[in-house]
């Protein structure tokens, strides 16, 4: 299978040594969350890849779609086959920076905002996104939290007829990861 | 005439409630108990792992499906709720790539008391492959 782009820019720090400091998760949390005028959409991610460089603040993720899980079966299936085409594009992707890498010292507790900008892919779209989070060092492990809205339109993620009503246009997204610092 | 107009009355309700009745189930249908679903394939670990790796037309074959694979488990992790037995083939930028079986709740601790290298028959639902590893999520242990 051909590598992503993510995995390549990822190859080619590590063989240039810059991946010093390379903070790493496995089981990172992304959830979404709809108000609808008929029932709310929630759904839950507990299986996310994402790695952070303290040095160079390069920040990736990687989320299979069909392991979001919905607590109605029947809201699940049309969220892989009518929605996201989970099928068709079983990943979506968060390659960029915290751009104020510099100014965070997250080798010490305490607790950090950052500002992550980069290229978010849902639905075989790419968008650029600009958004706000949090670290919270304790221990040697990063605590990253973000919350930020996304536009279903904008990922061409389109609603059928008879339900666009019931469904928001806009979507909240959260993103809780444990970054655990990788052995050198 | 008024006894037509009563019976086509009753059916209408009849089929309404029925109606109802059948949204209601299909909207409110549970999730798939997965411990005792029947697999679609039955296969080694390393098949898994180096079909996905290898480029083959893995996703198309085992996304969505529930597998029963035979593996030895390496280790065992812990994050948060999740109980996760892991098979190792490779070590890459994520550390340690191979396939990860997070555990439904009833086979957790089980799995927590085994010892590593042992070799198990795990069933679950695969939910693809994140370039570093194959996910299999809803797992129970067979033998």
């Amino acid at each position: 299978m051909k590598k992503t782009i993510l995995f390549i820019v990822l190859g080619i720090a590590l063989t240039n040594g810059v991946f010093a400091q390379r903070y790493l998760t496995k089981t990172g949390s992304v959830s979404f969350f709809s108000k609808a005028p008929l029932e709310n959409l929630e759904a839950h991610n507990s299986q996310v890849n994402s790695a952070l460089d303290l040095k160079t603040g390069d920040f990736v993720f990687k989320v299979l779609m069909k392991s979001f899980e919905f607590e109605k079966a029947l809201m699940q299936e049309h969220f892989n086959e009518n929605y996201v085409e989970s099928d068709k594009y079983p990943n979506a992707t968060f390659k960029g920076k915290v751009v104020n890498i510099g100014q965070l010292d997250l080798t010490k507790n305490g607790s950090y905002n950052a500002e992550v900008e980069g290229d978010l892919t849902i639905h075989g779209i790419t968008r650029p996104v600009k958004e706000t989070g949090t670290f919270e060092v304790k221990d040697g492990k990063v605590n990253g939290k973000s919350k930020f809205t996304i536009l279903l339109a904008d990922y061409n993620i389109s609603v059928p007829a008879p339900v666009v009503d019931n469904i928001a246009k806009e979507i909240e997204i959260t993103v809780d990861v444990m970054l655990e610092k990788v052995a050198e | 005439m008024r006894k037509y107009v009563k019976i086509i009355g009753l059916v209408m309700v009849a089929g309404i409630i029925a109606a109802i009745a059948l949204y209601l189930f299909v909207y409110n249908k549970p999730h798939p108990d997965y411990a005792k679903a029947h697999p679609d394939f039955v296969l080694t670990a390393d098949v898994l792992f180096h079909s996905y790796h290898s480029g083959e037309s893995a996703s198309a074959n085992y996304t969505g499906a529930v597998l029963q694979v035979t593996g030895t488990i390496h280790k065992v992790e812990s994050a948060g709720d999740q109980v996760i037995a892991v098979t190792v083939f490779e070590e890459g930028l994520f550390g340690d790539e191979g396939i990860r079986y997070a555990m439904l709740p009833d086979y957790q601790q089980k799995i927590l008391q085994l010892s590593t290298g042992a070799t198990l028959v795990i069933k679950g639902l695969c939910t693809g492959y994140n370039d570093t590893d194959v996910i299999l999520e809803k797992c129970s242990i067979i033998e």
